[in-house]
């Protein structure tokens, strides 16, 4: 009896918040993790010439290690302008979309490209994989458990109401295959499309012209959900409050509400990228329909001081996010582990102070700009720095 | 709910009986849950439930024993406690057979097929093992 006493009072602030913050830096580390994991075994051979791939971040200039720095440098620039061109008028066709209520359309445009992604990056990332490890499996066993994979990935993402771990693997499975493929862009564009993208987000969210507020004001107006993928945390259950009050609260975490005591402001930001892939064009202009996001969301609770990250409250953060967040650390992991450490530090601490700006500012905020900057310049400063500080060191005899 | 609702019982003195095992299995001393899925009061109520068990069990038929898997995992609460739900536990009993037999087949051959090898199978395991397949289609390159 005393042990329950203790834990009804010492449930504070301090417990749900570390509790919230757990649930999201948790996906975000198993998502970089595993594309850490598939960058080092499966870039591990061939260093020399890693296989590129031709897509729409690569349409204006593809890198060839002969290249000058400046031209490598004008290159990347150019890929990384053509890029977010193109992100940018999606998403104002998404915001588009959405005006017009195309909604049905929307979550099967959502569906479609989680199906894409599952079955057919899935499955070129398993046979790279069956090739590394000679799997002795065969072609219809591999089938059916890669179309097993996909469709279950479709139902998970497609339906409101799937159970709540199967839905946030396979989002986290979906970004870890869509960060894979980015990492198989040549080295400068990637760098230079991670910085453009941050610089992107922070416009499209915070300006009043750009399409991702457009979109989260024409959210909360309607008072919808923008269908599209998004991580949820599964919220965290205050034991103070009755268990009657949670037979609506899912519908709750899901959907805007106001309530008597709480204010949810619920905000949403969805990124469309519409890379298409069409696998059987000679030229192969590759591309994946994706839904992205790049902005974090979260409820609050107005009984709670201070942060107010409420007890019902369920912090999202967008697929994009995720994604990006893994290109940095799978890039930083094609150089060496000691950069991995660096920026993956880097970015977990961008997004502890991005989710204390949210409870902050009490709006939707671009998750990218404050994780991609720490990575970049860290990921910089340990090569440059570090690396010649520690391999001194160890070569002495003094450290490591 | 439940374990705010047992913690009442430890706490009361040694006179109170035991509760009466003749009651209805729905009866707030039993530990019979109200939600049939595994998230709780996060997800389904009873009524939703039964659909999404039926549609589940429906599509599974299609090849997809990963969703009779999943299905068996989200009503986990239906499986355990066998007088809860009676009208959705029969989709789910029934996922959880098919799942088990389509498994136990699928690995059967999965087996036979990677210990057996060459010498069971001759020449045709070349043709369609899974990589030797990649390499001859051209699965990979197409990234």
């Amino acid at each position: 009896m005393a042990a329950q006493q203790n834990h009804r009072a010492g449930g504070s602030i301090i417990d749900s918040l570390g509790e919230e913050i757990v649930r999201i830096v948790t996906p975000v580390s198993i998502c970089m993790f595993l594309v850490v994991i598939l960058v080092a075994v499966l870039n591990s051979g061939s260093s020399s010439s890693p296989p590129t791939i031709n897509t729409i971040a690569t349409i204006a200039y593809s890198e060839t290690t002969s290249d000058s720095t400046w031209d490598k440098l004008k290159g990347a620039l150019l890929n990384a302008l053509v890029f977010v061109v193109v992100v940018t008028a999606v998403t104002f066709l998404l915001v588009l979309l959405f005006y017009f209520r195309c909604t049905h359309f929307l979550k099967l445009y959502m569906g479609f490209s989680s199906f894409i992604v599952l079955l057919f990056l899935g499955g070129e990332i398993a046979l790279f994989l069956i090739r590394k490890f000679s799997v002795p499996i065969d072609c219809f066993t591999f089938l059916v458990l890669l179309f097993n994979f996909a469709a279950v990935g479709v139902f998970a993402v497609f339906l409101s109401k799937m159970a709540i771990i199967v839905t946030q693997g396979y989002l986290v499975a979906i970004g870890m295959l869509v960060a894979y493929w980015f990492t198989l862009l040549p080295e400068w564009t990637t760098w230079v499309l991670l910085v453009a993208l941050a610089l992107y987000d922070l416009a499209a969210v915070l300006l009043p012209v750009g399409p991702l507020r457009l979109l989260v004001e024409l959210a909360i107006s309607r008072d919808e959900d923008i269908p599209a993928l998004v991580y949820e945390a599964r919220p965290v259950i205050n034991h103070d409050q009755g268990s009657r009050e949670y037979e609506g609260q899912r519908r709750a975490w899901r959907r805007r509400r106001e309530s008597g005591n709480d204010s949810e402001s619920d905000h949403n930001i969805v990124t469309s990228d519409a890379e298409v892939t069409a696998p059987l064009i000679q030229n192969r202009v590759s591309s994946a329909a994706d839904g992205q996001e790049s902005s974090v969301a979260s409820t609050d609770n107005s009984f709670l001081e201070g942060i107010g990250l409420g007890s019902s409250g369920a912090i999202k953060l967008g697929l994009g996010d995720f994604i990006f967040y893994s290109v940095l650390v799978g890039r930083a992991a094609m150089y060496d582990f000691m950069t991995v450490y660096a920026c993956y530090l880097a970015i977990i601490a961008g997004l502890g102070v991005t989710l204390m700006l949210l409870a902050l500012y009490q709006q939707a905020l671009p998750a990218l700009p404050v994780s991609i900057a720490f990575g970049v310049l860290f990921y910089f400063l340990t090569r440059l720095l570090l690396e010649e500080f520690v391999v001194q060191c160890s070569l002495n005899l003094v450290m490591f | 709910m439940e374990a705010s609702q047992s913690s009442s019982n430890p706490s009361s003195s040694a006179a109170t009986p035991a509760p009466n095992p003749n009651r209805n299995s729905n009866s707030i001393l039993s530990s019979a849950p109200v939600w049939p899925t595994i998230d709780g009061p996060l997800g389904l109520t009873e009524e939703e439930s039964l659909s999404y068990a039926r549609r589940f069990y429906g599509f599974g038929y299609a090849l997809l024993p990963w969703l009779w898997a999943v299905n068996c995992f989200y009503f986990w609460p239906v499986l355990r406690h066998s007088r809860s739900f009676p009208v959705i536990r029969p989709y789910v009993m029934k996922s959880a057979v098919g799942f088990s037999v389509f498994t136990s087949l699928l690995c059967s051959w999965a087996l036979t097929f990677a210990i057996g090898g060459e010498q069971l199978f001759g020449p045709v395991w070349d043709k369609l093992v899974m990589y030797n397949l990649a390499d001859r289609l051209g699965l990979t390159g197409w990234i």
